[in-house]
């Protein structure tokens, strides 16, 4: 009897409560408000005495228009379109005072990057300086980080601007994230790798190559920058073009080893101009291209950054055993979800992959593909390649294509059937317009976002994919 | 979250005014605003609907029923159910926010029906109203349209489909080229193929995978690349030609029977010269009316265009008609039930021909409908021109311009030489003055209340559409 009597008076999830926001009535039931999580302000307005939930409405003094449309939200977990009449700004300040961000985040994210139906949706540019050095992209939030005239400028998931700290550095080539707030910079003019805190702009810590040894070791300039879990690689180019790649711990920001030592005297030896951090085998993947009057030259190689030790490598022209001789990348990239290395030649503009799992003698496998509007599309020289969401993206010149993997039948495509020279499609994601706007320099992928730089062009273009049909009407 | 909660009555003061359960009147909640109508109204929207279940629970309970949503749009939804059309206060609203509530509560076929409905569709008020986008540098090669108007469009290896309302596409990547045939067998699966490619496909455009491949098992045993797909309401027929070129064939294959092949008509090899049997159908019409399946074909060759329309009788496996097109080849031809006519544009002449489907057995039986001595002229005006029909009017697109026909029915009408009345067929340009010229067209589609028209070398489709009331 006593436990029925406390059941009455506890709320129940389909009980109804009434809102007062800012003089507008507003009922609805108890599960709704709860959708947004246990902490929100919403769930805890839920939890009054049953009886007063519909006779005695809670005021709350804030507008009710934006509150309809986060009530829409709650109740069928979308967008409404009256929402547009409403910056992003307002209303993720608007759903940070109710405690349902997150819901408001799920709700606006794009919705997953296909590079078969992508358009360009804004240009992010600085207020000044709006050349883009080098910008880092965060997959998580889909958030920007871009490196301009010494400056680092922060946007955040919305791409609205977050903010903006100058560096001593006046000319940013290398950026990466390696804390939420902490910037890892470098640059080819000035030495060191240099730690910023991008939420108060203080310089909070830098990495030098020095060796007591060797006093030549000196001034040495950041190329490329990557990060683990707990530490951060980077790689060092002296003015005698010996270099490294040091290992500096994250949490304390001090150099903890150093490892492929080499003399830079050839191009199988010279400075890793891009490295990236394979999560599944803990390997570090280093490359890099030159390009001379004789053609492209560069290496591939994989490190065990534990000890130091070169697993695989590969370089190009030189190891002789590659089926393509005389045909070297121009670009090269780590698909980390497939496992997959991709380059991007230098002469036939050919793509070929590797399993990073089988790699031997010669691993490549050069993709084919018939679409009759490609077929001309030139060599590989200037070409960019970047890997995101199980798809190679490449700028060639201006212009931006995809090679994307048809799914024969339901479910995941088998992984034998992965590495044939069939199996990726190409297409183009941009239109012939956009190709004009500029070379493309960089392409990276964040938040199913993509994110393109152009050579002297102000800003970074944001690709997307929506389910939005974008239909223009003539009147 | 229950969709609406009525175990409890509420402790307001809605709870005076108990409903009578004798009555006809039905009392609603909606996000706190209280709803009358009556259950004749509720049941319109259908058995499996939310509310035909509000209706029921109000049978025996006294409660008002509350539904927590949005009491703006099921004010808009409630006229709706009572009118069958839209207020005209929905303008201010997204139609995308009106669909997605009308699924909530279960009567998206009612605003469907309201806004694409095949009836809407008026010829003579179609006016150049959207404009859909593509992404990518390709254009389209194929369209296919559902009845009530949502479309799938092939440009390069990619289909994209746009739903009924045309505000929201979806894009998937197919093993083609370029697909050169399309049909759409629902607004989530489509048939595909191509003249580069071995086998029909047909497409989960939902997933974006292949659901079934069929093939014609030919006698070179060499490829089978797809010349055209149709469809009946009970069979795909698709158009087969051998990598080699050396036969060709019809399938057909049961729609409800998970594509099984049913029979396989009109099969041809090609022994010497004989060009006639070289020449595989490339459109496949079916005319209900009839119950026979039109396959028309032509060959571009030293001595002209040459070509053959059959008519197919699916049971028999055989030839009812067959017209044979020496002089002024079809450039494209079109069948229409409600006009009980065969159109064609002539290649040479570049005008358009009819011939009455009762009249269909004579020889020579086009009459031309423009200038017949254009007839013999050596150049080949109709090359592109595409003719499609819908309703009681035929589409003829020449160039970048679209001829809409239409048949003047006369009282007095004379008897002609072959005994039938004579029939008088009046063109119009369609458009206005800004949308005539363009690029050529490549394609027509009819789909809804709406016609779609695809250009060369445009990265969009064009829509064509009557106003629709309220939006």
């Amino acid at each position: 009897m006593e436990r029925n009597s406390d059941n009455a008076l506890r709320t129940q999830p389909s009980d109804r409560i009434k809102l007062n926001v800012g003089g507008k009535l507003f009922e609805t039931t108890v599960s709704t408000l709860r959708s947004g999580g246990p902490d929100s302000l919403l769930a805890a307005l839920s939890n009054r005495p049953r009886q007063d939930l519909l006779s005695d409405p809670v005021f709350i003094d804030r507008d009710p228009e934006i509150f309809s449309v986060l009530l829409s939200l709650l109740r069928s977990n979308r967008l409404p379109s009256t929402s547009r009449r409403f910056t992003k700004q307002e209303l993720a300040d608007e759903a940070s005072y109710y405690g349902i961000e997150s819901q408001l985040k799920s709700a606006m994210l794009p919705s997953r990057l296909s590079g078969i139906d992508a358009s360009v949706v804004a240009t992010v540019r600085p207020a000044s300086d709006g050349v883009v050095s080098a910008f880092a992209a965060d997959d998580g939030s889909g958030s920007l980080w871009m490196a301009h005239g010494g400056q680092i400028s922060a946007y955040d998931s919305n791409l609205t601007h977050a903010g903006t700290i100058r560096t001593h550095l006046d000319q940013i080539t290398s950026i990466h994230r390696v804390r939420p707030e902490i910037a890892a910079v470098g640059s080819d003019t000035t030495s060191g790798l240099h730690f910023y805190s991008l939420s108060n702009g203080r310089h909070v810590g830098f990495a030098d190559w020095t060796d007591p040894s060797d006093p030549r070791i000196y001034k040495a300039r950041v190329t490329a920058i990557a990060d683990s879990p707990d530490s951060v690689f980077s790689a060092f180019d002296c003015y005698h073009r010996e270099n490294c790649v040091l290992v500096i711990d994250k949490s304390s920001l001090k150099i903890s080893s150093e490892f492929a030592r080499q003399s830079g005297n050839s191009s199988k030896t010279m400075v890793a101009g891009k490295l990236t951090y394979l999560p599944d085998s803990g390997v570090l993947v280093g490359s890099a291209v030159t390009s001379g009057a004789f053609g492209y030259s560069g290496y591939v190689r994989l490190w065990d950054p534990r000890s130091g030790t070169v697993v695989w490598e590969t370089n190009e022209p030189g190891s002789g055993r590659s089926s393509r001789f005389g045909d070297s990348f121009a670009d090269v990239d780590v698909d980390t979800d497939e496992s997959t290395l991709f380059k991007v030649c230098s002469k036939s503009g050919d793509l070929a992959m590797a399993d990073l799992r089988k790699l031997g003698e010669d691993p490549w496998v050069y993709l084919v593909d018939k679409n009759p509007s490609m077929r001309n599309t030139g060599g590989g020289s200037d070409s960019v390649i970047h890997c995101y969401r199980k798809q190679v993206f490449v700028g060639r010149d201006g212009g931006l294509e995809v090679w994307s993997r048809v799914q024969e039948r339901e479910g995941n495509v088998e992984r034998e059937n992965k590495f044939h020279e069939g199996s990726y499609k190409r297409n183009y994601v941009d239109k012939v317009v956009d190709s004009e706007r500029g070379v493309i320099t960089k392409i990276e992928g964040g938040g199913d976002r993509l994110f393109v730089c152009r050579e002297d062009s102000e800003g970074i273009e944001v690709w997307e994919s929506s389910s939005f049909s974008g239909a223009v009407s003539i009147s | 979250m229950p969709p609406f909660a009525d175990s409890r009555p509420p402790l307001n003061e809605l709870h005076q005014n108990k409903p009578d359960p004798s009555s006809n009147i039905v009392s609603i909640d909606v996000g706190g605003q209280l709803f009358q109508t009556t259950k004749q109204t509720l049941t319109l929207a259908g058995p499996k609907s939310l509310f035909s279940k509000i209706s029921h629970s109000s049978d025996h309970q006294y409660a008002i029923p509350f539904i927590d949503r949005d009491p703006e749009f099921f004010s808009i939804l409630l006229s709706l159910l009572r009118t069958g059309h839209l207020p005209s206060k929905a303008k201010a609203f997204d139609l995308e926010d009106l669909i997605s509530e009308a699924q909530f509560y279960g009567i998206e076929n009612l605003l469907l029906n309201s806004h694409s409905n095949p009836s809407q569709f008026e010829a003579f008020n179609l006016e150049k109203s959207l404009v859909l986008p593509l992404n990518g540098r390709d254009s389209p090669s194929a369209i296919s349209t559902t009845q009530f108007g949502s479309l799938h469009v092939a440009h390069g290896s990619k289909i994209t489909s746009f739903d009924w309302s045309l505000r929201k596409k979806s894009t998937i990547l197919t093993q083609f080229t370029a697909v050169d045939s399309l049909l759409a067998l629902s607004s989530k699966i489509a048939a595909a193929g191509a003249t580069d490619y071995s086998g029909l496909q047909v497409i989960d455009l939902d997933k974006g995978f292949v659901r079934e491949t069929l093939n014609w098992e030919n006698v070179t045993r060499s490829s089978s690349t797809v010349q055209a797909i149709g469809s009946s309401p009970q069979y795909l027929f698709t158009s087969f030609e051998s990598g080699r070129r050396n036969s060709n064939s019809i399938m057909v294959y049961d729609l409800q029977d998970s594509f099984r092949p049913v029979t396989e008509i009109g099969h041809s090899e090609i022994f010497g010269a004989n060009l006639d049997s070289a020449i595989p159908a490339t459109k496949l019409s079916w005319v209900s009316s009839h119950n026979l399946l039109m396959a028309s074909g032509s060959h571009s060759g030293p001595s002209g265009v040459l070509g053959n329309i059959k008519f197919w009788d699916i049971r028999s496996g055989t030839v009812v008609w067959e017209l044979k097109e020496k002089v002024d080849c079809f450039a494209d031809v079109t069948v229409s039930d409600n006009l009980s006519a065969i159109f064609k544009v002539g290649v040479n002449s570049g005008e358009v021909f009819f011939t009455d489907l009762r009249n269909i057995g004579n020889a020579n039986s086009w009459v031309c409908l423009g200038d017949a001595r254009k007839v013999i002229n050596g150049k080949k005006e109709g090359v592109g021109c595409k003719i499609e029909s819908r309703g009681n009017q035929v589409f003829c697109s020449r160039g970048g311009d679209l001829e809409l026909w239409s048949e003047v029915l006369i009282g007095s009408s004379r008897k002609g030489r072959d005994g039938l009345e004579e029939r008088v067929f009046r063109k119009n340009l369609m458009g206005r003055v800004k949308d005539l010229g363009g690029s050529r067209i490549t394609s027509l589609g009819f789909g809804g209340n709406k016609m779609f028209v695809t250009r060369k070398d445009q990265q969009s489709v064009e829509v064509w559409q009557s106003s629709v009331r309220g939006f």
